[in-house]
């Protein structure tokens, strides 16, 4: 008996001392050089951490006409890092390759990537 | 002490080979929940860097999504959250070895009973069927416990019978 109410005991403190990880707002400035692909439509990014999705596109802004892309992206995460790609008119770039990964900027709060579209 | 011990003493087979068999899935579970289901939510040695988790933490999206079961989990997710990621993550490694078993199948039992009944429920049956084999896996070894080839086992060896 004594053994069990040791053991919850146990349980319970780590539950109340370990916890949830801590989540912190990053941003991450994605620059994206589309020179490359002719006929485009619409820009994005699909990803895995909140607000990206792997379903739909997180909307890119023409910032240099058929030629250079941009959008900024907030969320709050525990993670280190995220991993996305790039889409254009609906079709995903690497296609049977692993996703792209970029790790936060750890002592800023904004992390800048540039990338060259399906590179 | 009683208690205990009746918990650790595992059931053994008529043949040893019968316990090799019975090891088999009980290693290659306990292998699983922890690395590949319990690891990514549960801070653990072997937890992938990039999820930023520390030792026994559990993933930061993982109670929003216990939240969303709604009742009694809505009222203590982070609770439940992290009693479910430490059945699957420090359970699935004791399974493996053999140590308590009994205890950490029970452990995996609730958590399969909650991810299939709250989170698999409305996907259908074909959905629920990975928390419907380590049900089993967990109430098998409840019933069980380590058999002849677990921790457990080497523990309780004088007195089981």
């Amino acid at each position: 008996m004594r053994t069990i109410a040791l053991l919850t005991a146990s349980i319970l403190l780590l539950v109340n001392t370990s916890c949830v990880q801590k989540t912190y707002k990053k941003t991450v400035l994605f620059s994206l050089d589309v020179s490359k692909i002719k006929n485009i439509k619409t820009v994005g990014i699909r990803g895995w951490d909140n607000p990206l999705s792997w379903n739909n596109d997180y909307p890119m802004k023409e910032i240099v006409k058929d030629s250079l892309y941009q959008a900024i992206v907030t969320g709050k995460t525990g993670r280190i890092c995220t991993e996305f790609k790039f889409s254009i008119n609906n079709k995903v770039e690497l296609e049977g390759k692993e996703n792209r990964k970029v790790y936060f900027d750890a002592k800023n709060d904004t992390t800048k990537v540039s990338f060259v579209f399906d590179k | 002490m009683k208690l205990i011990t009746t918990i650790t003493n595992p059931i053994l087979m008529p043949h040893w080979l019968l316990d090799v068999l019975l090891t088999i899935p009980r290693i290659t579970c306990g292998y699983l929940l922890t690395v590949e289901f319990g690891s990514p939510k549960f801070g653990l040695p072997w937890s992938n860097p990039d999820n930023g988790l520390g030792l026994f933490e559990v993933a930061f999206w993982f109670p929003q999504d216990v939240a969303q079961y709604g009742s009694i989990f809505a009222i203590a997710p982070v609770f439940f959250a992290w009693m479910g990621a430490f059945a699957e993550g420090v359970g699935g490694i004791i399974l493996a070895l053999g140590i308590q078993t009994r205890i950490s199948g029970f452990l995996i039992m609730c958590t399969m009973l909650v991810a299939m009944f709250m989170q698999q429920w409305n996907e259908g049956i074909w959905m629920m069927l990975p928390a419907m084999g380590f049900l089993w896996i967990g109430m098998f070894y409840m019933i069980l416990g380590s058999g002849r080839f677990g921790i457990d086992y080497l523990f309780t060896k004088k007195t089981v019978k």
